[in-house]
């Protein structure tokens, strides 16, 4: 009967369960829907199967390993630990001997177990409790005022601890959630557990002072491990953020470079109707860039290279004519240096200034014979027995330089064939 | 005319150098990445292939590499806004015959095709720099003293054309044919590409981007 089938449709509608992502990035089935029944049978429990957790972890890795192995959230595996801790040391032998027994965590070979079921949850809790039992019945105790209220704590943490499937943001929704037992019961269950704790040490306070010292210092140090994860994860959230700050202060800083330079320069290329200034603005950008972004290395210091390439690149700017700098071995900047250099710069000048050439070609080479620099150019030249005063005044500066340092200038040039300048510096000159 | 083909990520610079050489040569096609590069360049057999030397997907060395390998008598020239030294003399090294940096002027650019063609080197004024700062003298003694090392004669013209004259000018100023220019400039480039001097390697290497 369609009709009267439809009112109850939504209420039998379960949520199929689907893989929820939790806190270590593992893969767990929701237990408020159904899990498939067969999926825990099948998968026998082996010691063999233990492997050391290799992330989200706090010491060796071996609460999350046994937590993987059951198919239960790693706080309360920790829990137990804290508690069977209290009890002579006994969870940190137990800890250190799983460690020593166990292989190292192999991220290929990671194939998480799947999540175990309420029953199970209740069950391996049960075992827990009988443990607990047993070791009392033997004797191996620290006395009901310890282990009972540390364990009321503990576990009432741990659920409460218990985030498999909710984050921070949305716990307050989830417990008001009337549809979602599962929340609300852990938080109730946790709750309960630490109050009852509480209540037991403090009943157990009256008599036993020192016992008492030992149980709260120690539940201190559990709660703080039982914590631990969510100050773990809340500290991992700040690196990353401040990663991420960096790379952004790192991208700004980029794009303002970037804004002041390049696109401030296409800007003005796009309101530019004059093509020569078009072309002055991308080759003097071209240079500033490439300045931005080969030489931002540490200074390697003054040499050869380093002040022609700047006299070259100077002169471009000014002039607006092309420089092309190429040189053959390197040398360290001394006096004698520093006056090529110099007598160099004017011979760009000049022929960048005179000569009428579209470009200005510097060829600088270091050999055993000396340092010999060649500033040419393919411009208008001149006839080098008929100098005018202003070439007579630069050549001047140019060959008195050279010669202060025991060098020699060469001028080349013919009308119409351009000019070349040859100066060279003697290795032991310089 | 030569028949060009053109390889470029960068399809602003492909316009650009296409409208430039329109009617000089016959562009019979052009690609922007290496792949689409390699089978064009393969079907339309071009004479001379201008080809970009940073690009993603292997560069210029893989166009070329995978080229030569079924279509050997095809010629490379190479284009690059770089300088860097390691990628300059690995293209050479992959079989580019001359390489010129991408502010060469049109008629520069047009020439260079065609000595190209001719099957001749192209070296610029940087290139020039390169190789004679990668054959310097050095301690160790060359292996194959044939291609390890440039003759008297060689390094005088290199030294001529980076100083930054062309290689007519080049053949005046020595008072050689421009033809004895050419054959100087494709030795070097044959010792180049055949030479095992590990220092060539090394250097390259060495040497920052100018």
């Amino acid at each position: 009967m369609p009709s009267g089938m439809s009112p109850n449709r939504p209420r039998d509608l379960r949520v199929i369960p689907g893989p929820t992502l939790i806190a270590g990035g593992r893969q767990a089935w929701d237990d408020t829907g159904v899990t498939e029944p067969t999926v825990h049978s099948r998968h026998r429990l082996s010691f063999r199967d233990l492997r050391r957790r290799e992330d989200d972890r706090l010491l060796g890795g071996v609460s999350g390993g046994v937590a993987d192995l059951l198919g239960i959230e790693v706080v309360y595996v920790r829990a137990a630990v804290i508690v069977l801790a209290l009890i002579w040391g006994l969870g940190v032998l137990l800890y250190l001997a799983l460690y020593a027994a166990t292989s190292d965590p192999e991220p290929d070979a990671v194939t998480p177990p799947p999540a175990a079921d309420r029953r199970k949850r209740i069950g391996l809790g049960l075992l827990f409790a009988g443990s607990l039992l047993a070791l009392r019945a033997v004797g191996l105790w620290t006395g009901d005022g310890v282990v009972f209220p540390a364990a009321a704590m503990v576990f009432g943490t741990a659920f409460l601890l218990d985030q498999r499937d909710i984050d921070s943001t949305n716990l307050l929704a989830r417990i008001l959630d009337p549809n979602d037992r599962s929340v609300r019961s852990r938080t109730v269950i946790g709750a309960l557990l630490l109050i009852l704790g509480l209540s037991l040490l403090g009943r157990s306070a009256a008599p036993a002072v020192g016992t008492t010292v030992v149980a709260v210092a120690v539940t201190g140090v559990g709660l703080t491990l039982v914590f631990s994860p969510w100050i773990w994860r809340l500290a991992k959230d700040l690196s990353s953020e401040r990663r991420e700050r960096i790379r952004q202060e790192e991208r700004a800083e980029m794009a303002a470079h970037l804004h002041d330079s390049v696109l401030q320069t296409l800007a003005l290329i796009q309101r530019t109707d004059d093509p020569k200034r078009m072309v002055t603005l991308a080759r003097s950008q071209e240079r500033e860039l490439r300045t931005w972004l080969y030489e931002r290395s540490p200074d390697v210091g003054e040499n050869l290279t380093t002040l022609l390439r700047s006299t070259a690149d100077r002169v471009e700017a000014d002039f607006d004519i092309p420089v092309e700098f190429v040189n053959v071995g390197d040398v360290v900047a001394d006096d004698g240096i520093r006056a090529l250099a110099a007598a160099a710069g004017e011979a760009i000048t000049n022929a960048a200034k005179h000569s009428g050439a579209d470009r200005v070609s510097i060829y600088a080479e270091v050999s055993d014979d000396g340092i010999d620099v060649f500033v040419a150019d393919h411009g208008k030249g001149f006839d080098p027995d008929a100098v005018d005063g202003d070439r007579r005044g630069i050549a001047e500066s140019i060959v008195g330089r050279m010669e202060r340092h025991g060098g020699s200038v060469e001028v080349t040039s013919e009308p119409g064939e351009g000019t070349e300048v040859h100066l060279h510096l003697n290795k032991e000159n310089s | 005319m030569t028949r060009v083909f053109l390889v470029d990520d960068h399809r602003l610079f492909l316009s650009g150098v296409k409208a430039e050489l329109e009617g000089k040569v016959d562009i019979v096609g052009d690609a922007s990445d290496v792949d689409e590069a390699i089978e064009a360049i393969r079907d339309t057999t071009p004479d001379v292939v201008l080809v970009d030397v940073h690009m993603p997907g292997g560069g210029g060395l893989a166009v070329i590499e995978n080229v030569l390998e079924t279509n050997p008598d095809t010629r490379f020239l190479a284009l690059s806004v770089s300088d860097a030294a390691e990628d300059v003399i690995a293209m050479i090294r992959a079989g580019a015959r001359g390489y010129v940096t991408k502010s060469i002027d049109p008629e520069q650019l047009v020439e260079s095709i065609a000595r190209v063609e001719a099957g001749d080197a192209v070296f610029s004024p940087r290139l020039a720099g390169f190789v004679l700062d990668a054959f310097a003298d050095t301690m160790a003694a060359p292996i194959d003293p044939e291609l390890d090392q440039l003759t008297p004669r060689e390094k005088e013209v290199l030294r001529q054309i980076a100083r930054g004259y062309s290689y007519k000018q080049v053949a005046r100023r020595l008072s050689i044919s421009v033809k004895t220019v050419e054959t100087h400039v494709s030795a070097v480039l044959r010792k180049l590409q055949l030479s095992n001097r590990y220092e060539l390697a090394r250097w390259a290497s060495h040497r920052r981007i100018v």
